[in-house]
């Protein structure tokens, strides 16, 4: 088990974690999916989770925002312990926003719905609000011009955008972001890195589950590497990319690189 | 082309490495493999068996058609629908409330208009197909009246009885008629009666002497037709000994009686006749008709009731006239508390009884409908049946239209022209409202008149409307509760669901008509009609909720789990994302389902109603109509497939105009 301690790179250290995992412990029936998952991540750090299938990557980020239920351990973000109060729940959403692989848009809304809707609903905004907000991200994203689209007429990079796009209207304070870049092609990841990238330099605090080893090493302050539901190595893209220690970290490594 | 080709490869020439810099032309596709007959090839005639099956499906499809339309021209009476159309439509509903439905399908036909302009689903050219059926419906009656040139009609006059064949009838002294003002009516004394066929395909009156006449000579044209055929079959059909021996049986069994034409002694004596004015029984204009005298001609003065009286000088004789534009009366109404008389070949209509002389109703001009059973012709189908049906039909259809086009126009203006700040979304609005709004016009405007009073077209329409729309919420309740994490309320979801999914329509309607009442003494007093709205919605509501359950279950976990990560609660989850989609998902089954209880509602004859279906079977019982239970029923299966079949097309339109499942607009 590697230290736990935050291995910050450009990112202050002196500041109270946002998100503190300790001993987090989950199980799918007998499978053991996450085993003691120990990590503190701070405000403005982009951690990328690397690993093979089923190494429990996307459940643990699922799990930072609830939408998988841990059953030992603690997760505190923000101050809030995840638990089964749902106001606790509610509260820790609103400040955690997520891309998902298959993007996940609302595909009876248009675009412009797709990201008012959960500031309207859930922050209680003015549609005027909601609105401007909307357009300001969709022109941050790149895309203004399809404000009126719905899901089905976008390309499958615009609407992950436009997924970005979602998640960042209820100004989150963290990014969750689980292959964001599987689902698409190769033509096209490009332009979600961007977004993503620029994303990252404005001080997003994100966790990025990927298979792109090109935006770990550009753009990550941290790499954990998950193999069978535990992190086996930690450490900065250069440590990580360079001098792997951990024999399955050097294996996984020698296959994608 | 140019090849670049790497000298040092061990490959073969041609796979070497190739740059191709040719662009070839773009060419049309060649003949044959588009166009009808391309089509026919390869759909119909691809291969040998093809091409059995679909001559095999020809030959059976236009067997049937043919059989189909034969019938439906020559031999079928359709009387039974063109003047019973109000009954059909509205049943027992008061004459003097009936502008109450009027109203309702022009506002239904609005709302719907605007409805298909907002959500795109047809584009104007739809009018224009519309607008044909409704100019061909104005515009055959008069072609039809052009064409064939009215027939004279027969009335016998006279005070001595008239044998014809084995009917002895009395004619009748006084007809009433309906004309209007400028028509010109026409009587005339022919000199000669022609023959038998002629005699036999004159209309006529029910003025019985004259139907004796018809029947005689209908009769003796039977016997001789049937007679030829045996003789025909004796002469050339290969026949046991047996067989012939009960044919030549039955040929000496026909007795052909001589033509009525020789037997009857008519038209020896003048005739005077007069016409009365319905109302004041005012004498308008005689005449004496005889051998020598001109026709007789009037031109009416007044929209109304006429009246019509023949005596014959001589005690003894017997006059067959002639008569034209003297128009055969309908009655249309079963109640006698309201009753109508209708022209039947224009729209004119007298709320009037009919005229009473000495007392006495006279009797109406009425067309005598079994004399065209037989063999009729196209002009005649046309003329009897096809005309005077668009005649009653082209006003209400142009109408109907016209509200179904400004409604259209309505939702098309505004959106085209509407302040920005809607952004569009102003006919959206309007229809919502005025969807909302509609059930509360339709209370308004039918409530005034007892459900007992409602029938046909009307009832089963009500039954269908108030079973969909209030099935509906009752019916994603229910969906949404057997999806329910608490097992109470999703228990008894279940348990109401596949009680009644396992229980037939007709036993909830029994139980809903009468057993509800056993239960309390106040149910008692709840109107039928409700009752059955009540089965109706019940049993409804059941099935939409699987259907909607369907949809649930086939939206994506993604779609809540990305709302979850918003932050958006579990009845947002519901109202905003899943519900919605789960509704696009099913409007074909929605939509299916909303047809298959409008035929349903026809199980509402069991339980009393005078809906559609229970109409067809009662108007048959009417002594003109005996026998027309084909027609009836074939016509009330129009009703029903047009209606389902709109239902089924405008579901078909909204899933492709992108108000679907998958949104393109």
């Amino acid at each position: 088990m590697v230290d736990a301690a935050p291995v910050a790179n450009g990112v202050s250290t002196n500041t109270e974690p946002i998100i503190r995992c300790i001993n987090v412990n989950k199980w799918f029936g007998e499978f053991h999916v996450l085993r003691d998952i120990t990590v503190d991540i701070y405000p403005g750090e982009v951690v990328v989770i690397i690993g093979p299938s089923g190494s429990g990557k996307s459940t643990f980020i699922r799990c930072i925002n609830r939408l998988e239920e841990h059953q030992e351990g603690k997760i505190i973000v923000d101050g809030i312990e995840l638990s089964h109060d749902v106001r606790n729940i509610a509260a820790i959403r609103r400040e955690i926003g997520m891309v998902f692989q298959q993007f996940n848009l609302f595909p009876h809304l248009s675009v412009l719905q797709n990201i008012m809707l959960a500031p309207m609903k859930v922050r209680n905004w003015k549609k005027d609000r909601a609105e401007a907000k909307a357009r300001e991200l969709l022109e941050r994203v790149g895309i203004p011009e399809q404000c009126d689209k719905y899901p089905g007429q976008l390309s499958g990079g615009q609407q992950q955008r436009v997924a970005i796009a979602r998640a960042l209207a209820m100004e989150p304070k963290i990014m969750l972001f689980d292959e964001p870049t599987s689902a698409l092609d190769p033509e096209m990841i490009k332009e979600v890195l961007d977004v993503m990238k620029e994303l990252a330099l404005s001080g997003m605090t994100m966790i990025v589950v990927t298979h792109e080893m090109g935006f770990a090493r550009e753009v990550a302050d941290r790499v954990l590497f998950f193999d069978q539901g535990r992190i086996v190595e930690q450490g900065t893209p250069e440590h990580f990319f360079q001098n792997a220690q951990h024999p399955r970290t050097q294996l996984f490594l020698s296959q994608i690189l | 082309m140019t090849t670049i080709s790497d000298p040092h490869s061990g490959l073969p020439e041609r796979v070497r490495t190739q740059v191709n810099y040719d662009e070839p032309a773009i060419k049309p596709p060649p003949l044959l493999s588009v166009g009808p007959l391309a089509w026919m090839r390869n759909n119909l005639f691809r291969s040998t068996f093809d091409t059995i099956l679909t001559v095999v499906f020809a030959l059976v499809s236009i067997s049937i058609i043919t059989g189909l339309l034969t019938w439906a021209i020559q031999g079928a009476n359709w009387f039974v629908i063109t003047r019973n159309l109000r009954l059909f439509m509205v049943g027992r509903f008061p004459v003097g409330e009936l502008w109450r439905t009027e109203w309702m399908a022009l506002f239904i036909m609005f709302v719907a208009g605007f409805g298909l302009a907002t959500y795109r689903a047809v584009s104007y050219r739809i009018f224009i197909f519309a607008i044909v059926v409704v100019a061909l419906s104005f515009a055959i009656p008069p072609i039809v009246a052009a064409t064939t040139p009215p027939e004279y009609s027969l009335l016998a006059a006279g005070n001595t009885e008239v044998a014809a064949g084995t009917v002895t009838e009395t004619p009748i002294p006084e007809l009433a008629f309906v004309g209007q003002a400028g028509e010109e009516i026409t009587i005339s004394y022919p000199t000669s009666l022609g023959d038998d066929a002629r005699l036999a395909t004159l209309s006529g009156f029910t003025d019985r002497a004259t139907t004796a006449v018809i029947n005689a000579a209908r009769n003796r044209l039977a016997q001789e037709e049937t007679t030829a055929r045996l003789q025909e079959r004796l002469a050339n059909a290969p026949l046991t000994e047996e067989q012939r021996e009960a044919l030549s049986a039955q040929l000496a069994g026909i007795e052909i009686p001589p033509p009525v034409t020789d037997t009857l002694q008519v038209n020896t004596q003048p005739v005077d006749i007069e016409i009365l004015h319905g109302e004041t029984l005012d004498v308008l204009a005689q005449a004496t008709l005889s051998q020598e005298s001109e026709s007789f001609s009037l031109t009416l003065p007044d929209d109304g009731w006429y009246i019509l009286r023949k005596t014959m000088r001589d005690e003894g004789s017997l006059a067959i006239l002639e008569a034209r534009n003297i128009e055969p009366v309908l009655v249309s109404e079963l109640s006698a508390l309201d009753v109508r008389y209708r022209s039947m070949t224009s729209d004119f209509e007298t709320g009037a009884r009919r005229p009473r002389i000495d007392g006495l109703d006279v009797p109406i001009i009425n067309i005598i409908d079994y004399q065209y059973f037989g063999k009729r012709n196209f002009p005649e189908f046309m003329k009897l049946y096809v005309a005077p049906l668009l005649a009653q039909l082209d006003t209400p259809l142009l109408f109907l239209l016209l509200a179904t086009g400004i409604g259209y126009a309505a939702s098309y203006g505004l959106s085209r022209y509407s302040p920005p700040v809607y952004r569009g979304q102003l006919p959206l609005r309007v229809f919502s409202i005025l969807f909302l709004i509609s059930p509360i016009v339709i209370y308004i405007l039918l409530s005034a008149v007892n459900t007992s009073r409602w029938g046909g077209l009307l009832l089963t329409f009500m039954l269908t409307a108030v079973g969909i729309v209030l099935s509906f919420p009752i019916g994603v309740l229910l969906a949404l509760g057997r999806r329910s994490s608490l097992p109470v309320v999703k228990g008894v979801c279940i348990f109401f669901i596949e009680v009644v999914r396992g229980v037939p329509l007709i036993t909830v309607l029994f139980i809903a008509n009468l057993m509800l009442p056993m239960l309390h003494p106040s149910l008692v007093q709840v109107d039928a009609v409700l009752r059955a709205m009540a089965g109706i919605t019940l049993f409804s509501a059941a099935y939409l909720a699987e259907n909607v359950r369907g949809g649930l279950q086939a939206i994506p976990p993604g779609q809540e789990e990305a709302a979850r990560a918003l932050g958006l609660s579990g009845v947002q989850i519901t109202l905003y994302i899943t519900l919605p989609q789960a509704l696009r998902a099913v409007i074909p089954a929605l939509v299916g389902q909303a047809i298959s209880l409008f035929k349903d509602t026809s199980l509402v004859a069991i339980i009393g109603l005078f809906d559609l279906t229970r109409i067809a079977d009662s108007v048959i019982s009417q002594p003109e109509f005996i026998g027309a239970r084909p027609e009836s029923y074939l016509f009330i299966s129009i009703i029903y497939f047009v209606f389902s079949y709109l239902m089924a097309w405008v579901s078909r339109k909204i899933e492709a105009s992108g108000s679907g499942a998958a949104r393109r607009f």
